[in-house]
């Protein structure tokens, strides 16, 4: 099946080809490009969340009190859809304790509290600029360790992904450059600067997938980025397809469109029409990762927004809180009115300025009231049809809109709710200011919850059935041994063995214990 | 429902909203009411006037009564783009009592009592304008005639009185209103002059070379239609409506009439230029047929729907017993749109391509 699929990918024509539907904001991306990438500065504390994406979470390796170095392993993953976490830099653990952590429910999640000694005295490495001559799998291997997961925004870890390529097969693989979300612009400022070192990262990547291709995809508009890359790629068989710019070119499925022409099946996996895309932003950890032996503890993130006078690309520690960034970029606290971690659009907002940088954190964009002002009400849905036109997924949101009002679960999932990536372009044309993706989650939440209460159910009658049939049996169990018991009443001779000689230890006990008293009283006298 | 949480993704909107897509429209509606009324006199535009007013005073009186927002119901401007439309479609110069009954069937009868913007199934204006064809046919079909002789001009002090005249006649003695009427102001439109007299009628007045500046009834229709179609075509360029409804109603109707035309029988079939401009062909396909509400709402099924009122056009013209039909085939079109959108989704991506087989067995995927 897979193999077909390869052989597919290995006649198409890898082209820039068309992707459903899309939008294009206003981008604003030129304030943060102004800036090289600068190092962050280290902050007196990081808050290192056990879970920096949405797997499992780590458990911690180190005590309240420890001291560590940098790249020391922190919290060790124990099972695959969780990451290890390591030290960003030298310091002592304060504290482990909830603390909240940008993301999408607003929970507080298990942080280690790390007081940094500013020395960052760093652990030993084992760096492998000869990574070729190691098999795929070992690689593959130094990728898990290194605690590596898909730093586009998305956070899935990149050992589970290119493990299960390698098990399906895979005829192409796609470094995802795109970043076609407004505001963030830590791919292409990295693509600007570090060219060569994510070209690496995507060599490495084909070789631990065995991908016979592999496609770097950006946006055409990104000059700088692809002027840059071009002569990175000139000693090499990566291609560079630029694809025109539109919003959600990025998205997993929709890159896929745009390089290959093919669709991921629906409920499927890019996997299984022999695809695997990472993000550049990846790419450029698995090279730190393989090339210098450095686990994934550092993070391009883009500051930006009106509040800030020096919006700019930042090489930021893991753990970083997001207050402490804004303030270095210099923020202007009048105007500001919240900030949202990631893009304009499928970004998350803070609920709180001292939350941490994720892995996953790819931007902060510090609100100012102009540029996001407060979100008009909800009018009426006048069925303009603007949202059947941008949906990526070609759904019709204008019907899933009214199914997902009188929750007809039957007509949302003929409707194909569940094909929809909540990228946003329909509630960013609705004229009406409905907020459509919130009534997308809360369908799908709601489908899924009666799902799980039908299956359930469905467990319960089983456990119930299968405790009736246990008690039937039991009773049943238990007559047929008394009928044994009485059947071999008569052979009893083993027992009667064993009870007298246990007998005859007892009493053995209670002349020891006799002999010793009586030495006891015996030296007493002798005492006095 | 649920609560939902105020500015969740995505955080960065549009700007194009309802009200300024309403604005747009009226805007782009502009040149066709400013050369109608260059053409049809006062009677036009106060017609448009006065439908806006009741328009806006009957939505207030409904969203009262319903205890819904006053204020930003109306600033949705939807009922004056209703009102424009029935405005521009009933015979310029009636009464203010037929503005009134038409304008409140559309607004509290079509609209509201379903439920309002959004959930009304039929165009509202259309069915106020068909409510009166039914009711009134005689006072429908009786346009007042764009004046052509120098002295009095439509647009004129005395096109004003007359027009007036007709509007209001309580606010004149009976027979000062008597005498405006019996001066003959009617005339019949050029679909009427084909339809009953036969095509020489325009034909004729065609081959006597036509000055396109007088104020004839040839010359105005086709003046106006330009005028709408010049409106439409700058809302297709602003991206507020798709070009697909419009097109294939103008290229659905230019087909039938273009095939069932022969041009020296007496048959009363019209040519498809009389079909494309010498009626309301223009502002029908692109700004009632196109009304979101009512429409089909799939790129495949405005296609369907666009031939569905096309040919629902050309025939309720030439074979029914109503002369221009543009109302009677958009609510015809609306009773289908519901289907039409049921059976022409798009294929959801990633899911199989469908052969026109199982499309038409209904397997769907």
């Amino acid at each position: 099946m897979s193999s077909e699929a390869v052989a597919r990918i290995a006649r198409l024509k890898l082209r820039p080809h068309r992707i459903f539907g899309g939008i294009k904001p206003r981008a604003y991306k030129s304030s943060s490009l102004r800036s090289r990438i600068l190092p962050c500065p280290i902050p007196d504390q990081l808050i290192l969340s056990l879970r920096q994406h949405q797997g499992e979470a780590a458990s911690p390796v180190v005590k309240v009190g420890d001291m560590v170095l940098k790249f020391q392993l922190l919290a060790e993953a124990e099972n695959d859809s969780a990451l290890n976490l390591h030290a960003p830099t030298s310091g002592k653990i304060t504290a482990i304790a909830p603390h909240a952590i940008p993301g999408q429910s607003g929970q507080p999640e298990l942080c280690v509290f790390l007081e940094t000694d500013k020395q960052d005295a760093e652990i030993e490495l084992t760096a492998l600029p000869d990574y070729r001559a190691m098999s795929h799998l070992e690689l593959l291997d130094l990728i898990s360790q290194a605690g590596i997961c898909g730093l586009g925004g998305a956070g899935f870890p990149s050992g589970l992904k290119l493990g299960d390529g390698i098990e399906k097969e895979i005829g192409l693989l796609i470094i995802n450059a795109a970043e076609c979300e407004p505001y963030i612009t830590a791919d292409e400022a990295l693509l600007r600067e570090f060219a060569e070192e994510v070209v690496s990262g995507a060599e490495i990547l084909q070789k631990i997938s065995l991908a016979p291709q592999c496609v770097i995809a950006i946006e055409k508009d990104k000059q700088d980025a692809i002027a840059a890359l071009k002569p990175a790629l000139r000693n090499s068989s990566i291609k560079l397809i630029a694809l025109s710019a539109k919003y959600p070119t990025g998205g997993e499925k929709q890159i896929i469109q745009g390089v290959t022409g093919l669709e991921v099946p629906t409920g499927g996996l890019p996997q299984d029409i022999g695809v695997l895309v990472h993000n550049a932003g990846t790419a450029f950890a698995v090279h730190k990762a393989i090339i210098f032996g450095e686990p994934c503890v550092s993070r391009i993130t883009t500051l930006t927004g009106a509040p800030l006078q020096t919006p700019k690309n930042f090489e930021a520690l893991i753990g970083t809180p997001a207050s402490y960034l804004l303030k270095i970029c210099g923020l202007d606290k009048k105007q500001l009115t919240g900030a949202i971690v990631g893009g304009s659009i499928m970004g998350v907002e803070l609920k709180n300025f001292d939350s941490p940088l994720l892995k996953t954190s790819n931007c902060i964009i510090a609100k100012s009231a102009k540029e996001f002002p407060q979100q008009a009400k909800e009018q009426a849905c006048i069925r303009c049809g603007y949202c059947a036109n941008v949906c990526p997924a070609q759904l019709l949101p204008q019907q899933l809109y009214a199914y997902s009002r009188s929750n007809d679960r039957l007509k949302l999932q003929d409707y194909g709710l569940a094909d929809c990536i909540e990228c946003g372009a329909c509630a960013y044309v609705c004229p009406s200011n409905i907020p459509l993706v919130q009534y997308y989650r809360a369908s799908k939440q709601e489908i899924k919850e009666s799902m799980l209460r039908e299956r359930q159910s469905e467990y319960w009658q089983s456990r119930f059935q299968t405790h009736q049939y246990r008690l039937k049996k039991n009773q049943e169990d238990k007559l047929s041994k008394r009928k044994k018991k009485k059947s071999a009443a008569g052979t009893k001779t083993e027992n009667t063995f064993s009870r007298e000689k246990a007998r005859a230890e007892i009493a053995a006990a209670v002349e020891r214990v006799k002999a010793r008293k009586k030495k006891l009283i015996a030296s007493t006298k002798l005492d006095k | 429902m649920t609560e939902l949480i105020t500015n969740s993704s995505p955080m960065q909107l549009g700007s194009l909203k309802t009200q300024r897509i309403m604005l747009l429209v009226i805007a782009a509606l502009l040149p066709g009411i400013s050369v109608a009324s260059w053409f049809f006199g006062w009677g036009f535009l106060i017609n448009v006037l006065l439908a806006a007013i009741f328009a806006i005073g009957l939505e207030a009186f409904a969203l009262g009564i319903q205890k819904k927002p006053i204020k930003a119901g109306l600033s949705d401007n939807s009922a004056l783009v209703t009102a424009l439309l029935f405005g521009i479609s009933i015979p310029p110069g009636s009464s203010w009592w037929l503005v009134f009954l038409g304008i409140a069937f559309a607004i509290l009868i079509a609209k509201h009592a379903y439920g309002g913007l959004g959930q009304n199934p039929f165009n509202p204006a259309m069915s106020g304008y068909l409510f009166l064809l039914i009711s009134f046919p005689l006072d429908m079909t009786s346009w007042q005639i764009p004046v052509n002789y120098p002295d009095a001009t439509p647009l004129g002090w005395e096109g004003l009185q007359q027009s007036l005249l007709v509007v209001f006649p309580f606010l004149f003695s009976s027979t000062e209103s008597m005498q405006a009427t019996v001066d003959g102001m009617t005339m019949a439109t050029p679909l009427i002059v084909s339809k009953m007299a036969g095509t020489n009628a325009i034909l004729e007045a065609q081959q006597a070379g036509l000055n396109i500046f007088a104020r004839t009834a040839e010359t105005g229709w086709e003046l106006m239609n330009i005028a709408y179609l010049c409106g439409g075509l700058a809302l297709l360029a602003l991206g507020i409506i798709s070009w697909h409804i419009p097109v294939s109603i103008i290229l659905t109707l230019a087909i039938v009439s273009g095939l069932f035309y022969s041009p020296h029988s007496s048959a009363v079939y019209g040519t498809p230029y009389l079909h494309l401009f010498g009626s309301a062909t223009m502002v029908g396909a692109f700004f009632i047929a196109t009304d979101p509400v009512s429409a089909a709402t799939t790129n495949k099924s405005k296609i369907l729907y666009g031939i569905i009122i096309g040919l629902g056009i050309y025939a309720v013209r030439v074979w029914g017993s109503y002369l221009d039909s543009i109302a009677i085939a958009v609510l015809f079109g609306n009773f289908c749109a519901p289907l039409l959108d049921h059976y022409c989704r798009p294929r959801i991506y990633g899911h199989p391509k469908q052969g026109l087989v199982s499309w038409l067995l209904g397997n769907r995927s």
